[in-house]
């Protein structure tokens, strides 16, 4: 699946955005299949507003979205729900788990929700790349960013996708557990082919982009 | 495991007293509903059917008023016929025809002598209510049948036996007994055989087959007064206001007997309405508190719901999951109400067989179809409302 941007400019941004140059805002932008973007851009430029535009969370913008060659504004309930138990994967910034399913429960409920892309043994082993293991069986209300953090990350690669939406995925991690993140996520990527759209605040070489953006 | 999952996520036991009470009210609505047409179909059950031996449908023997203006003419002429069957409230019409020949009956045994002039009355076959495989003649049969008045048999019993010293007699025994039956001609009397097939409470009058009675009216009898004087009529309601109204206006009348049974068809029509209409008024406070606590239910979840659409739950995953936690209960419901409606029809039938008034042992086939008629009103109602509010979340 690609996927395309058509001069898409925030509503309630429109002032603010339509004075600076952007790679994104108000451009038309085709994202490749299996491509590895990045997207720099500092604090208040509206890097969760457009992963949360992609993923088709907000729609008070003007311009398009097309997953192929389908406006997403004409994608809703199921269909939607099937592209993003089988196509889309995210990673939110502000992570967004059940706090009181345990860790593994949340996990186990996005690989559960369509035909398991993964036995439930994959949790474990993924859970172990990542170091938490150990608080699998605790509350998600009850553990801290970090380990939050990479909950999300493992949630959503227990699911098939082939595009994986990360919003400042490693913002509340440490230099050694963002590599072991990255290097899954990569792994991941790779075994299905699959894009990626990161956002992050600075530049990094935690992956082995395609192609760097500014927001 | 997706189930357990969405279980503990979305909490159906945030309005357990509401929901208890859901469940009360949706379970008397349904008694009262499926009762409501039990009863009825009972009820047309013992109207219409064949086997009931006293049966409750309403026929009543209609004549002109005889007093010193009418004298002489109390019979019905042609026209007053056919005004009669042109009435709405009058399904149908049979016309008692009055023997016009002398008759005797007597005692065949010299052990139980009796004597006493008789005349007989007929009416078609569709009027009357005894089933005897007797109940037919044809010219040049030997043996009539006749059907009595339980009337005749009580005044026999409780007045004349005492007096007379007799013995007492149930109607098993006065069907065994054949007696001679005389009628007077010109040529000296003809003899038959005869015998009570049958008691009757519909038309007070001893009744042997129309066949036997034109036979003899046209061989034997007088050539006067040929126009019917009685007629009997099978109506739906004899306590209809219009009906007897026509009688009043038109002259005529009838047994008062039967007008007051008419009474206890009202009262049962009355309960059957009552029973109606709080049912499925409760039906409907019912579902309005089920569909209150669906709602009520997926509010309290809200935040859980949308992250799931979030998260890429289907709408229809969402609510084939809450179907599954409400709808149950619903079919639970109705089949403990039909099988308590069975326990009582079956009470009922017991109850009314004592009585010699037969109903089904078992549910009628119209209240398990209204049942299941309901059951889909429930799993529309509960499909709507789930539906409408998982859209709401997904806006």
């Amino acid at each position: 699946m690609q996927i395309e941007l058509k001069q898409i400019v925030p509503i309630p941004l429109k002032d603010k955005f339509s004075q600076r140059n952007s790679d994104l805002w108000n451009q038309t932008v085709l994202f490749q299949h299996g491509e590895w973007v990045k997207i720099k851009a500092p604090s208040g430029t509206g890097k969760t507003t457009f992963i949360h535009t992609l993923y088709k969370l907000r729609h008070d913008y003007s311009g398009q979205v097309f997953y192929d060659d389908q406006e997403i504004k004409n994608i809703t309930g199921d269909t939607l729900a099937e592209i993003r138990q089988h196509k889309i994967s995210i990673v939110f910034q502000d992570l967004r788990l059940f706090p009181n399913l345990t860790a593994r429960e949340n996990i186990e409920l996005k690989r559960v929700l369509q035909a398991p892309f993964y036995e439930a043994i994959m949790i474990d082993e993924m859970a172990d790349k990542l170091g938490v293991t150990g608080i699998l069986n605790q509350r998600a209300g009850l553990c801290s960013y970090g380990e939050q953090q990479r909950i999300a990350i493992i949630r959503s690669l227990i699911q098939p996708f082939e595009w994986l939406l990360l919003d400042e995925p490693f913002s509340h991690l440490d230099h050694e557990n963002i590599s072991k993140a990255a290097s899954l996520i990569a792994e991941e990527c790779s075994k299905r082919q699959a894009g990626f759209i990161l956002t992050d605040l600075d530049e990094d070489e935690h992956f082995n982009y395609s192609r760097k953006l500014q927001l | 495991m997706l189930n357990t999952l969405l279980k503990k996520l979305i909490q159906t036991s945030s309005g357990r007293t509401r929901f208890v009470m859901a469940i009360i009210g949706l379970s008397v609505a349904l008694l009262l509903i499926l009762s409501a047409v039990q009863i009825q179909v009972d009820y047309d059950d013992l109207l219409h059917s064949k086997t009931n031996q006293d049966s409750i449908a309403n026929f009543l023997v209609l004549n002109k008023i005889l007093n010193n203006k009418t004298y002489g003419t109390a019979t019905f002429k042609e026209e007053d016929l056919s005004k009669l069957k042109q009435q709405h409230f009058i399904d149908d019409i049979g016309i008692l025809t009055a023997s016009r020949f002398k008759a005797s009956v007597q005692s065949n045994s010299d052990r139980f002598p009796f004597y006493t002039d008789i005349s007989f009355e007929s009416v078609p076959t569709a009027f009357i209510d005894v089933n005897s495989k007797d109940w037919k003649w044809k010219e040049g049969d030997d043996f009539i049948p006749m059907i009595a008045p339980n009337m005749f048999l009580d005044i026999y019993n409780f007045q004349f036996s005492l007096s007379q010293n007799l013995p007492q007699l149930t109607q098993d025994i006065v069907k065994m007994i054949v007696f001679k039956v005389n009628i007077n001609t010109d040529k000296g009397p003809v003899s038959f055989k005869g015998r009570i097939v049958g008691f009757s409470d519909r038309i007070s009058s001893l009744l042997v087959p129309q066949e036997f009675n034109d036979w003899a009216n046209t061989n034997f009898g007088n050539t006067q007064n040929t126009k019917p004087s009685r007629v009997v009529i099978r109506t739906k309601d004899p306590g209809n206001p219009t009906l007897v109204q026509y009688l009043k206006d038109n002259g005529l009348t009838t047994d008062a007997d039967k007008t007051r049974f008419s009474k206890y068809r009202q009262i049962v029509t009355a309960i059957v309405n009552v029973s109606w209409i709080t049912g499925a008024v409760m039906l409907l406070f019912a579902l309005l508190v089920f569909t209150l606590f669906i709602q009520l239910t997926i509010a309290s979840c809200k935040e859980e719901i949308q992250l799931l659409i979030t998260l890429g739950a289907s709408p229809k995953q969402l609510q084939r999951f809450l179907m599954k936690q409400f709808f149950p209960s619903n079919i639970i419901i109705i089949i403990i109400s039909l099988i308590a409606i069975t326990g009582l029809q079956f009470e009922v039938h017991q109850l009314l067989q004592e009585q010699n008034i037969f109903v089904s042992t078992f549910t009628s086939y119209y209240t398990c179809i209204t049942a299941l008629v309901i059951l889909l009103v429930l799993w529309f109602v509960n499909y709507r409302t789930i539906s409408k509010y998982i859209a709401v979340q997904d806006k």
